[in-house]
Parts: structure tokens; C-alpha cells; sequence
């Protein structure tokens, strides 16, 4: 999978590319308006993580130009503007999401591959791993051939882990995931803990012992 | 208590031209039968004249009396004080039985030819010069009273034209609210020369309290937004961080510490750009929100998000309550208030909504809060809960009740917090 990050802040673009890498993304970075537009010449991308502040000229621009040329690539807008505005505006231009700074790594994770599952991935709606099956149009689990009841914030949860999977998510990031009241209030994520042990208690009445670790005070990490 | 204009100048002239006007009264009065007076005097030696000057031409006829108009008699009988001075006198008019107030004056003659001596009295009634002081003034205090009344009455006429342009100002004034970004157009020509001036540095004034207004707001969200990128950057490199191999707790634990805060930093910049969003008016489209809707599905996520671990909410929300708002505004209207009223709870305390078209409240069981309640609406405003809020969440309560003429009440007794909401009637 080929990703292009265009982002002007050094820091975050090295984060964001050290995360992906780490995925076994191939990332390739543009950090000013030309360069952007001179990487999307010449390469096709299967997801782009595009801010929208660049030196040279607004990432709302480089979206219009790209969907002008080409209409395959995915596009995933990251701003530290928050407004509906401009969320409608970068979705209006062909964006296919939105994320506001600051976000967390696993969520900027969990969105990529759900658009790259979303435009290339037809059909297959099954994310596996091990005997453990998740089915997400039909939003259920399956573990051994055994159904998993699991309420919606569960299912949310357990796909948000499992789209990271071997990974450490924070307990922050999973409260900000599973939340869907206004965006401006994330609610505390004490609250996370009581999530993981109802899960953790129904994987294991079907037998599917440890797959999510505690680490320390920090989050959870999923793994078979 | 302060008075207003109009009662405070009718007030001085009720108080200072009566006293005038007694004072003129009594001068005038005073002036008045000194003028008698000395007419009286003049009458009287006019009459001695007349009288004299009568007798001598027409000497044949013997000296005679007219009773209340002279008295001639031979020789010089009266005590020398007497003479050559007004007195006082009364006299007895048998036909009406009754006596009468004379000013007299007896003056001696000398009739040069026979050596012979006389003395002539003469008499002006004063009982009509005593009515004539009276009448005049009674005249004289109508005029006055007369006076008054409408010096008090062209002077509140008058006064009232005159500040007419300075209520004008005043009320556009009382109805400005320097969050609502309108300009105040204060007419420049109003005739006076006070009040285009007060106009003129009012308007001067406004105008520099909007830039800093707007500056301030400039400020802060700027500042919020500048904010956003490093609190990004930080948030990444914590994500990449707790995957690292060589985490130990005592690193863990500091890391745990280092994500909350950054959380919690996170948090206040997006309710602090948030804030300002709303003062910039930047939710502007209005529609049908039904709070009705909004209220239970928040609860229910409410419930589901906490799984359990709540207070007990007991609700009383009456369908179809409609307002004409912004949705994303009511609900983070809502959202504050119901999470205020979960987090700032007591174990095995309770919530308790209830909604009607007309009003929202929210009461819950809760710690008391020391201090000023009144400032509870305030930014930074915080009860003892330091860490996990971030004291935005009633300011925008607040400023969102502002934009729709919600009014917003805060209670307190006995350790239940209430907070009611009123919609306008529409």
C-alpha cells in the first residue's frame, strides 16, 4: 500500500510516517504545495494524508487540481481547522474524510485503511485475524466458529483494536474513537477500563483467552 | 436612590423658587405700605394746604369741621408733641356705628394779618389704604403662584426637548452588546453642541473597545489554533512512544501522566476555539432541532459510553419540543450541562431532566461549591474537580444561551445543583 503524507511540519510528518512504516506502508512525503503537486504527477498513491496549511498554497487547492487529474486516489484531509465549513468544504472538493488536530496515530490509522478497504476492498467486508473474524457489514464477530455478542461501543472497540493490531492504543485515543456525541467533547476516558473488561470477559466466554494486554496505566494492545 | 433629570431639576425649582417668591412677597409687601405710607403723608400735608389755602381766600366763613376731612380750630390747644407728625387716630361714625382707622397730621397756621393763630388737623382714611396693601398682595401672590407653576411646567417641557438626543444615546447604549459585533451608529448632528460632542467620543470610544474586543478574540484563537499543531505533534510521538520496546512501568507511568495532561491541554484549546467560534458567530444556520431527540440520545449514549457506571438519571422529557437553533449548538448545550451533571456527582447520587417547551432543567446530587456562584459562568471558573474538566463547559452553556435569549439560571440548596434553562415563548 502506497501512502503520501503532505504535511509542512516536520515533527508530525516523521511521527506520522514512523507510524505507517511501522504498518508496512510504503510512505512517501511532500511537505510544501509544488512538491505535493509534483509527487501526485508522477505517482499513484493509494491513500493521501493531506493538511490543509502549506507553504506555497492551501491543501484545498492541491484536492481540487487532484481530483481535476485523477479521481482514483484516496484522500484524507488533516487540519487543525475544526469548523463544519470547512469539513463540508474539504468533503464537497472530494475529500473522503476529515480528521482535526490533534489527532492520535491508531484513529489516523483506523481511517486509512477503513477508506482503503471502502475503495478497494469491495465486497470483502472481513477483517481476520487468527480464528478471530470480524464482519463489518454485518457488524458481527465470530471467534471459532462461535458467535461473540458484542454491543455497539464493543464491536467499535474491538475493530479499533484489532485495525491496530500488535500495537499499544491508548486509552485516550480508544475514548475518542468509540465517541460519537459533538466532536468538541470527548468524555473522560476512565471509562475506556469498564469497555475493555466486558470485552475481555466475552471473548473469554468463547474461549479466546488474552488477546488484549493491558500495558501498564498507558492503554491496550491487541494480539494473537 | 438616584433620580432622574426631569425630577431633580422640577425638585430644585419646587424647592428654591417658592422661597424666591416668599422672599418677593415679603419685599414686596414691606415696599408696599411704605409707599402707603408715605402717600398718606403726602395726602395729608396736601390737604393741609388746600384747606389753608381756602380758609384764607374765604376768610368770611368761620373755621369749621368735616368729620374725617379736616378740623380748624383757633389758638393753639394740641401738646406740641402732637404737631408736625403722622398719627394714628379713630373715629366714630354714629350713622354706621362703627370706628374707623384715620391717619392724621395737625399742623399749626399763622393768619398774618390779625396775628391771629390757628391749628388745622387734617384726616386721610387709612382703612383703605390697609386694603389696598392686602389686595395687591393677594394680586401679587397669585402672579407668583402663577409664575411658578409654569416656570416648573416650560421648564420640564423644555428639559425634555433638550435631553432628548441624550436619552436617544442612552438608549441605543443600554441595548448594546459588544459581543454581537454590530457598530453603534450614534446620529453625529443633533443640534446640541454637548451631545454631538458625547456622541463624537462615544462612538470614538466603541471603536477602540471593538478593536480590542476583536484583537482579543484574534488573540485567542490564534493562539488556539497555533496551539493545535504541537499539541498534534505531541500526541503523535506519544502514540509512537507506548509502542516502544524498552517500556518500563516507571517510563509507562510517566508517559500515562504526559498523555492525560496532553489530553486535558487538548480538550481546553478545543473549548477555548470553540468559545471563540461562537463569539465570531460562526454557527449561523438555524433550523428545527428537536431537543426532545436530542436530550434521550444523549442519554442513551450516555449510558452506553459509561455502561452503567452512573449516577441514576431519572428523566421527564416531553416529545416534540422544538427549538429554532443550530444543531451543533444545541447539542453542545446539552452535552455541558448533562456531563456537568454526571461528573460533578457524589456516588449513589442521581440526575434528574426534565423538559417542557418552555423550560430545561437539570438538577443533580453534587459537592457543594465554595465561592461566588454567580461567577460559575465564567472561564476558569472550577469547583473542586481541578483536572478532569476544563472550566470552558458553562461559558459556552453560557455564551449559547446568549445567541437564542435562552435564560440560564444556576441553584443551589441543600446539596442539589439546578440549572434551568428558559426558552423564549416563540
Amino acid at each position: 500500500m502506497k501512502l503520501l503524507i503532505i504535511e509542512d511540519e516536520p515533527s508530525l510528518l516523521t511521527a506520522i510516517v514512523q507510524y505507517f512504516q511501522q504498518e508496512k506502508f510504503l510512505c512517501d512525503t511532500a511537505s510544501t504545495y509544488e512538491e505535493g503537486i509534483r509527487k501526485i504527477e508522477d505517482f499513484q498513491f493509494d491513500c493521501i494524508i493531506l493538511d490543509l496549511n502549506l507553504p506555497g498554497g492551501s491543501g484545498l487547492q492541491l484536492l481540487q487540481y487532484l481530483r481535476h487529474n485523477k479521481s482514483r486516489d484516496g484522500v484524507i484531509i488533516i487540519s487543525a481547522r475544526n469548523s463544519v465549513d470547512d469539513r463540508i468544504t474539504g468533503l464537497d472538493i472530494g475529500a473522503d474524510d476529515y480528521l482535526t488536530k490533534p489527532f492520535h496515530l491508531p484513529e489516523l490509522n483506523a481511517r486509512v485503511r477503513a477508506l482503503i478497504r471502502r475503495k478497494y476492498a469491495e465486497g470483502a467486508s472481513q477483517l481476520e485475524l487468527g480464528p478471530l473474524t470480524i464482519d463489518l457489514l454485518a457488524r458481527t464477530v465470530v471467534y471459532a466458529d462461535q458467535a461473540i455478542p458484542l454491543s455497539k461501543n464493543e464491536f467499535d472497540l474491538l475493530l479499533f483494536l484489532m485495525t491496530n493490531k500488535n500495537r499499544v492504543v491508548s486509552r485516550q485515543a480508544i475514548a475518542e474513537h468509540i465517541h460519537d456525541g459533538p466532536s468538541e467533547q470527548i468524555p473522560s476516558a476512565d471509562f475506556v477500563y469498564s469497555h475493555i473488561k466486558n470485552l475481555k470477559k466475552k471473548l473469554k466466554e468463547k474461549g479466546c483467552n488474552d488477546t488484549i494486554q493491558t500495558v501498564y496505566g498507558l492503554g491496550y494492545k491487541l494480539s494473537l | 436612590m438616584s433620580k432622574s433629570l426631569q425630577q431633580k431639576n422640577t425638585r430644585y425649582f419646587l424647592i428654591w423658587l417658592p422661597l424666591v417668591l416668599l422672599i418677593g412677597t415679603g419685599l414686596f409687601y414691606i415696599l408696599m405700605s411704605t409707599h402707603a405710607h408715605h402717600m398718606a403723608e403726602e395726602q395729608l400735608e396736601l390737604k393741609q394746604e388746600n384747606i389753608w389755602n381756602a380758609f384764607l381766600t374765604n376768610r368770611d366763613r368761620p373755621a369749621s369741621n368735616i368729620t374725617g376731612e379736616y378740623e380748624l380750630v383757633k389758638g393753639y390747644p394740641a401738646r406740641n408733641d402732637l404737631l408736625d407728625r403722622q398719627r394714628d387716630t379713630t373715629i366714630y361714625y354714629p350713622v354706621n356705628k362703627e370706628w374707623v382707622a384715620f391717619k392724621t397730621l395737625t399742623e399749626q397756621h399763622l393768619l398774618t394779618i390779625n396775628a391771629q393763630r390757628y391749628q388745622l388737623t387734617t384726616y386721610v382714611s387709612s382703612r383703605e389704604i390697609t386694603h389696598l396693601i392686602i389686595k395687591a398682595s393677594i394680586a401679587e401672590a397669585l402672579v407668583f403662584v402663577l409664575l411658578l407653576v409654569a416656570i416648573v411646567i416650560i421648564n420640564r417641557k423644555s428639559s425634555g426637548w433638550l435631553w432628548k438626543p441624550f436619552y436617544a444615546t442612552l438608549n441605543q447604549l443600554q441595548e448594546y452588546d459588544i459581543t454581537q459585533n454590530r457598530s453603534l451608529p450614534l446620529p453625529e448632528q443633533t443640534g446640541t453642541r454637548e451631545f454631538d460632542q458625547l456622541n463624537r467620543v462615544l462612538t470614538r470610544l466603541i471603536g477602540h473597545a471593538h478593536l480590542a474586543y476583536d484583537n482579543q478574540k484574534q488573540f485567542v484563537e490564534n493562539a488556539a489554533h497555533e496551539l493545535q499543531t504541537p499539541l498534534a505533534v505531541i500526541r503523535s510521538k506519544l502514540d509512537l512512544l507506548i509502542n516502544s520496546s524498552t517500556l518500563t512501568e516507571e517510563t509507562a507511568n510517566l508517559l500515562a501522566d504526559i498523555t492525560r495532561a496532553n489530553d486535558h491541554l487538548s480538550q481546553l484549546n478545543k473549548n477555548l476555539l470553540l468559545l471563540t467560534r461562537i463569539d465570531n458567530n460562526q454557527f449561523p444556520e438555524r433550523m428545527q432541532v428537536s431537543l426532545s431527540d436530542a436530550l434521550e440520545k444523549l442519554i442513551a449514549y450516555y449510558q452506553a459510553f459509561y455502561d452503567g457506571n452512573l449516577p441514576a438519571i431519572a428523566t421527564s422529557i416531553e416529545p416534540g419540543v422544538r427549538l429554532n437553533a443550530n444543531s451543533s449548538l444545541i447539542e453542545i448545550l446539552i452535552n455541558n450541562l448533562v456531563s456537568n451533571a454526571i461528573l460533578h456527582n457524589l456516588p449513589g447520587g442521581w440526575v434528574r431532566i426534565r423538559l417542557s417547551p418552555q423550560e430545561l432543567s437539570i438538577e443533580n446530587t453534587g459537592p457543594s461549591i465554595e465561592g461566588d456562584t454567580a461567577r460559575l459562568f465564567e472561564r476558569f471558573t472550577k469547583g473542586q474537580e481541578q483536572s478532569r474538566t476544563t472550566g470552558l463547559g458553562l461559558s459556552l452553556v453560557k455564551r449559547i444561551c446568549a445567541i437564542y435569549q435562552f435564560d440560564v439560571q444556576y441553584h443551589y440548596a441543600q446539596g442539589i445543583h439546578r440549572v434551568t434553562v428558559s426558552f423564549p415563548p416563540a
